[in-house]
């Protein structure tokens, strides 16, 4: 997905010429193509993230396009009063683009996971928030943001979900429909691979979410009635369900605790019990607790 | 003192009796700095949006009343708007919104924030090849942000040589971490620094108007919080965020015209 980034910034620059890259010292060799063909506008500023954002506001001010890219928690946590007030508050648009979202850095520990960010960037008025799942929703999802004049944040992941969806920014998805069904599955991002194999066969309905916000009310006021379990190995997609409308809705991801394990993205999330067995478990379980066998009858899209 | 300056530190006094708002010490360090950038600078007042401005962003913005004041003796808005500070529903906060203030170019008051977005600015312009320049100014207290040297270090990198940093060394954090020898501090940091009265808007104006190359510019403003009052000065800490009562306007109005001029 991060080489799609640079394939998408290099097609963007080639028509417009205030789309600017400002790097926190992450990317740089995979973006030498980017530096080759247009060498003042991508800026490896620094380990800076603060600076970076303030930067960012600053250069929308003067008629910009910026883009800041470096790695999840350094900029989401560390600078989100930069975030906040320098884009949010004085309404400067700039694209967050970050990698090493949740445990897509699983081996190096608790300091480089970052679950927080979609949830914090939510919280901020006026700020978008995607969460793509693929190479594509990333090239429609950026290319639709990117110069819109709003704050708006895209984590780039490491996997993908391996589906070839719909996208259209703020739109929902729905997966799978199952007559009857009185459970849907709610997710985000690529996790939505190890949700379609977990649920497949299961007498559940499936909605995906690949923009946090604005959210889909549409898409999710439909399953409204339903009792609704949020799979998702971050903070950020069951509160904007509940934010949304009146819903049921519990959450199967990430206890509050540290994750102090090393590893791959596979072994955290089966160690969360986000691996497809797990979340098959989880959804088992509701069912039972439910009684909500629903019909076999099951479509998907 | 002239009588633009005491012009200016009256109105605060006069605001700051009637809000019950105001950090007066320190918006009374900074006037001579905000009418030297002011009277060196491209602005319009009465088309403050103008797009070949040069840009002003006070990034302590706790001197708010402060810049108000001046923005009206330069044309802005008439200073009786200034007397609904604080008011619910005013445009005049303690701390300033760029949408709603002509001639505020960012809305600031956490401190550590304007000089990023000023250097953001600077490149832009310079990006742009547009000649457009940008003057921050910061505090010594702001100053023990990371967030400042941070952006210090960006801006000598870069070569923002049309960004000046005013930095208002009125020395607030006596009581606290004091940040000594500022000068030698962004010299080290690769910025192109000098040292000059901060309440001498002649010395001021000349080091604004100096052209520089290649660096971006640091003026440390050798500065007195509470400049003109010999009580703000004396008690500065008490009147940090004090508004005068009748009894204390009438004396710190009486020092203000007793101040040399």
């Amino acid at each position: 997905m991060r080489r799609q980034f640079k394939d998408t910034a290099i097609r963007l620059a080639e028509h417009d010429d205030k789309l600017v890259l400002l790097f926190g010292d992450i990317s740089v060799f995979l973006f030498s193509e980017f530096k080759e063909l247009y060498p003042d506008r991508l800026l490896n500023i620094g380990i800076c993230e603060n600076t970076l954002i303030s930067m960012a506001a600053g250069m929308s001010a003067a008629g910009f396009h910026p883009i800041v890219h470096t790695i999840a928690p350094f900029v989401t946590e560390r600078s989100y009063e930069q975030v906040k007030l320098d884009l949010c508050y004085n309404c400067l648009g700039a694209t967050i683009v970050t990698c090493g979202g949740s445990f897509d850095y699983a081996w190096d520990g608790a300091t480089h996971h970052c679950y927080t960010d979609l949830e914090l960037m939510r919280m901020l008025p006026g700020m978008e928030v995607m969460q793509p799942g693929s190479k594509k929703e990333f090239d429609t999802l950026f290319s639709t943001c990117y110069n819109n004049g709003n704050p708006s944040y895209v984590r780039i992941a490491a996997d993908e979900h391996g589906l070839d969806l719909p996208v259209e920014f703020g739109k929902g998805v729905l997966i799978k429909e199952t007559r009857g069904a009185n459970l849907t599955v709610a997710t985000a991002g690529p996790l939505l691979g190890n949700v379609l194999s977990a649920c497949s066969d299961l007498p559940v309905n499936i909605i995906y979410f690949h923009t946090i916000k604005p959210f889909d009310r549409d898409l999710l006021e439909r399953f409204a009635g339903t009792r609704i379990i949020v799979v998702h190995d971050a903070f950020g997609l069951f509160e904007a369900i509940n934010a949304t409308c009146s819903v049921k809705a519990e959450y199967h991801g990430l206890p509050d605790e540290f994750c102090c394990y090393y590893g791959t993205l596979e072994d955290i999330r089966r160690k969360l019990g986000l691996d497809a067995a797990g979340i098959r478990c989880a959804v088992e379980t509701t069912l039972l607790q439910d009684g909500n066998k629903g019909s076999q009858d099951a479509q998907t899209t | 003192m002239d009588r633009i300056s005491k012009e200016i530190r009256e109105n605060i006094l006069r605001i700051a009796h009637h809000s019950g708002h105001g950090h007066i010490p320190t918006c009374f360090s900074i006037i001579e700095m905000l009418r030297a950038v002011y009277e060196s600078m491209r602005y319009n007042p009465k088309q403050p949006d103008y797009d070949e401005r040069d840009i002003f962003i006070l990034s302590k913005g706790h001197a708010a009343l402060g810049l108000y004041c001046t923005l009206a003796r330069y044309g802005y808005f008439p200073i009786s708007d200034v007397f609904s500070l604080g008011v619910f529903g005013s445009n005049f906060g303690c701390h300033a919104d760029r949408f709603k203030i002509p001639g505020i170019e960012l809305s600031t008051g956490s401190l550590g924030h304007g000089i990023g977005v000023a250097a953001g600015m600077a490149l832009g312009f310079k990006l742009s090849g547009n000649s457009r320049k940008v003057f921050v100014l910061i505090g010594d207290g702001e100053a023990n942000e990371g967030s400042v040297w941070e952006t210090a270090m960006v801006t000598a990198n870069l070569h923002l040589d049309n960004l000046t940093i005013l930095f208002d060394n009125n020395r607030s954090q006596s009581r606290c971490l004091p940040v000594t020898n500022p000068e030698e501090k962004f010299t080290s940091f690769g910025l192109k620094a000098m040292t000059v009265d901060g309440h001498d808007v002649s010395a001021i104006k000349e080091v604004v108007l100096c052209p520089v190359e290649g660096t971006p510019r640091a003026i440390v403003a050798q500065t007195t919080k509470g400049m003109g009052c010999p009580t703000l000065v004396r008690d500065v800490f008490a009147w940090h965020r004090r508004s005068p009562n009748s009894d204390e306007l009438k004396i710190l109005l009486g020092e203000l015209n007793e101040t040399s001029v």
